[in-house]
């Protein structure tokens, strides 16, 4: 229908090129709404395929996590060996995360550049499912590296895309309603990729590495259908530039490494925060299943569901609490609510034999808050021209604290056990607690903005743009 | 910023003195002397069996003394004895040990002194086939389980003993599965409060003595059996048996375990526990664990049984009618590797008197906790102490004129 209809707008723009101005207008009164760039229904249309565009990565993500017993049996490994599978995805990341943008502005384009990281995510997907299938734990992790290449700079892509066809006041509502779509991703994969496992088993008749491998082959079938999203998308986009005549999207990121020498105090601390937060968040989900088992008697299907309940909680959570952060302001206080609720709430699984659901969803809640609280900072403390390069800054320290991190979770477990990995988890809670009262005090001293009220701020910037007007 | 110098300092003095302070203190002053003897009193033309052996554990503590007392003869026996004095010895008629032929064989004297005595006797090793991989040998048919190997049979090969620590190993010579495998028991006894260092790191005082059965190198029957070792506890009459199963938090000595299993016999009019043979619930597949080397491992409920154990320790010491209880300690669970995969399985039990050992944090843990959450508190405590000070300061300082 759309192609139809793009064959008349192109004759008419030819016969009008003459009279210059206003061909978009002109144009988009033929055409129906669905097909109309400019029109709401046909950016929802784009919405949808640009969500579903990272559902593949977010799903094949956590794959090990959900599987883990499995993969570990099945393919002889020490929880070290295990671990490794969420190293070697953010190793490329350390590198990537200045890369991405300016791959995306200069290289590849917008539209070329997401449909090749799908394609990588694809690859490495497919890769690691085939290191199952061989028995060769190396092309496992191999396929895992291939798959960070990707799944990263994937998410700036998505960011990209939303920023050029939606601006204002609905990117808020964009970048969350995306953010939910991740999390339902990994929710869909922690509930559902254990049964297939259960019935490949049954077909097969055995556990194995091959049932392992057909698994996680299927698993990369939501890779192809966030290939799909990344072709259509890039279709859709070219079209309406074409109709439009607007620009492609960029990232806008100008990253110069140069710029870090000039990183204020402040940073540096949200840096830390940022750091000895995730790392207690991410290897611990990826350990959660086996714990939950061991610990509290849940069976796999159980342990499975509760350790999928940060993302349940987060996927509705993350746009509200996005809301209430930007209408109080005050991001340090509630920053510190977020580091606190999840120290209470590790301190819960590691010492109390409570139903480990509160502390979950007490961590699923502390964990969309502080990602709406935190991020933002950035821009309080930073001048734009340097953002991008703040910004590639902290997801490359996080990718590497991960990665250091996630091995450490491994060996840890495999020498020491969970209450130990479980107060290692708290300590690096502890240093992100310290970092954040730090912040605070600093933040005092010095008067700085971090913790003014949305409404100082307002004020604030109404002030800035009088006096400079 | 000095300030935050200070206190970073401060932090990292206490983290890296805390650990060393685990060395200073603690522990029970609790001891006693620990004394080993092989075949107390045994003269030719009396002889044992080769392989065979009676070890006498003697541990002397202030007013009491605990006589451990070993014996391969017939199914391996630990057999312990409580008595209020110090002077207790033990006196074997070895002829009539040998024989079997009547109880008595063996007496500690004075017969008076003896408070409380329990045996626990390995009977025998069942090897189940668990072709639906379930790991429930309490619901597997009888078909799948293959004769037992009796413990009563074995020829005992081997016999070290040294310090505190007595090792025997052996096998059913008549089995295939034998040929290359050896089935060993390790018997310790303690002087004080510790930890072995091995897994499963069971906590245990000088009331307790620790026997760990190993099968080392056994084939198993089929691609996909598994084993279970079948014990028996007889005491004296007027004792009841129970297994309690607690949940801890702490994993830090047998990671991944949480739970720890507790035989414990008590009398029956009261609630008091006298005795106890206490293991955590897991087993594991190599000599050097990691934790994905753990196997869980399940009991049966005690059942009495009718005839005593084959073992001529019991037989010669227990003479007025003693009880008999058996459970079943089966290996591994529903989707667990089969013992195949690694041709090896140890599993831990402590046997003692008086109340089971209870695991408590390690101080490692308690300082690194104590540090992790008393340093923002500090900081914020001293924080806001100064913000506030500082604005106190500002405040009185009041406007200046101008000119």
């Amino acid at each position: 229908m759309c192609r139809a209809t793009m064959a008349d707008s192109g004759e008419r723009r030819s016969l009008l090129k003459e009279d210059d101005g206003d061909d978009g207008e002109d144009v988009s009164v033929n055409m129906s709404p669905l097909c109309d760039p400019r029109h709401l229904l046909h950016r929802i249309l784009v919405l949808i395929f640009m969500c579903f565009l990272g559902f593949g990565s977010y799903f094949c993500y956590d794959n090990p996590a959900a599987l883990q017993t499995q993969v570990m049996q099945d393919m002889n490994l020490n929880t070290a060996s295990f671990m490794q599978l969420y190293a070697w995805y953010s190793w490329p990341n350390v590198v990537l995360c200045f890369l991405g943008g300016f791959l995306l502005d200069r290289v590849f384009g917008i539209r070329l550049g997401t449909i090749i990281f799908s394609l990588f995510v694809l690859i490495g997907q497919i890769i690691f499912a085939a290191g199952a299938l061989a028995n060769h734990f190396w092309l496992m992790e191999a396929g895992r590296f291939v798959f960070g290449i990707g799944g990263e700079s994937l998410a700036v892509a998505q960011n990209t895309y939303a920023v050029s066809w939606f601006k204002g006041k609905e990117l808020n509502l964009v970048f969350g309603l995306q953010l939910s779509m991740a999390r339902l991703g990994s929710t869909v994969n922690m509930n559902v990729i254990g049964w297939v496992y259960g019935r490949i088993q049954m077909m097969m008749g055995s556990a194995g590495h091959t049932t392992l491998g057909i698994t996680l082959m299927i698993a990369a079938s939501t890779c192809v259908f966030s290939l799909t999203c990344a072709l259509v998308l890039g279709f859709l986009d070219r079209r309406a530039e074409k109709i439009l005549h607007k620009e492609q999207g960029k990232t806008g990121e100008v990253i110069k490494l140069t710029d870090v020498k000039h990183f204020p105090f402040s940073l540096w601390l949200i840096f830390i925060i940022c750091v000895g937060y995730y790392v207690a968040i991410f290897p611990f989900i990826g350990l959660g299943q086996v714990f939950f088992i061991e610990k509290f008697g849940f069976s796999p299907v159980q342990a499975r569901a509760i350790n999928s309940v940060v993302y349940i909680i987060s996927a509705p959570a993350s746009p509200v609490l996005g809301f209430m952060v930007d209408r109080t302001g005050r991001n340090i206080m509630w920053v510190l609510l977020a580091v606190v609720t999840t120290l209470l709430s590790h301190l819960m699984l590691a010492f109390t034999l409570w139903n480990p659901w509160i502390a979950m969803s007490i961590l699923g809640l502390s964990y969309s808050l502080l990602a709406c609280a935190l991020w933002p900072m950035v821009a309080f403390v930073v001048a734009e021209h340097q953002l991008g390069t703040a910004y590639g800054f902290m997801q490359s320290i996080q990718n590497l604290g991960l990665a250091i991190i996630s091995l450490a979770a491994g060996a840890i477990l495999d020498t020491k056990g969970y209450l130990f990995l479980e107060v290692f988890f708290i300590v690096c809670m502890c240093c992100a607690l310290i970092a954040v009262v730090l912040l605070y005090l600093y933040n005092s001293y010095t008067e700085g903005e971090l913790n003014l009220s949305a409404s100082t701020r307002a004020r604030r910037a109404k002030a800035l743009s009088e006096s400079s007007e | 910023m000095s300030m935050f110098k200070r206190c970073f300092i401060c932090c990292l003095l206490s983290v890296v003195f805390c650990p060393s302070s685990g060395f200073i203190g603690g522990g029970d002053s609790f001891r006693r002397k620990v004394s080993v003897e092989v075949n107390p009193g045994l003269k030719p033309p009396s002889t044992l069996p080769p392989g065979v052996n009676l070890v006498h554990v003697r541990a002397l503590g202030q007013n009491d003394t605990l006589h451990f007392l070993f014996c391969n003869q017939g199914a391996p026996s630990l057999l312990l004895v409580h008595t209020n004095t110090t002077e207790s010895t033990v006196h074997v008629n070895w002829p009539e040990f040998i024989n079997r032929s009547s109880s008595g064989g063996l007496q500690v004297e004075p017969q008076s002194s003896v408070q409380y005595s329990r045996a626990l006797i390995i009977t025998r090793l069942w090897e189940y086939s668990d072709v639906n991989n379930t790991a429930d040998p309490q619901h597997t048919s009888e078909s799948s389980f293959y004769p037992p190997y009796e413990l009563q049979d074995f020829i005992w090969s081997e016999f070290n003993q040294s310090d505190h620590r007595i090792r025997i190993c052996g096998g059913d010579r008549t089995a295939a599965s034998f040929t290359n495998g050896t089935f060993c028991l390790q018997i310790s006894a303690f002087e004080s409060e510790g930890r072995e260092s091995a897994w499963p790191g069971l906590l245990h005082n000088s009331n307790s003595s620790q026997l760990r059965v190993s099968l080392e190198g056994v084939t198993a029957r089929v691609n996909y059996s598994r084993f279970s070792l079948e014990l028996q506890s007889v005491g004296d009459s007027g004792f009841l048996g129970r297994v309690d199963v607690h949940r801890s938090i702490d994993d830090e000595y047998t990671p991944s375990i949480f739970k720890v299993s507790q035989w414990v016999s008590f009398p029956v009019n009261s609630s008091r526990v006298w005795g106890y043979a206490q293991w955590k619930p897991v087993a594991y597949r190599k000599s050097s664990p990691v934790t994905e080397d753990a196997t869980p491992c399940r009991h049966s409920e005690p059942v009495p049984i009718a005839r005593p154990p084959p073992s001529a320790l019991i037989q010669a010491y227990f003479s007025h009618g003693p009880q008999t209880y058996g459970l079943n300690v089966s290996f591994g669970i529903a989707g667990d590797a089969f013992y195949n995969a690694t041709n090896y399985l140890s599993w831990t039990v402590l046997m003692g008197v008086g109340d089971p050992p209870v695991d408590s944090f390690s101080v490692f843990i308690i300082c690194i906790m104590a540090v992790g959450l008393g340093t923002p508190l500090v900081l914020i405590i001293v924080g806001v102490v100064f913000l506030w000070v500082r604005k106190r300061t500002s405040q009185s300082s009041g406007y200046e004129a101008i000119n």
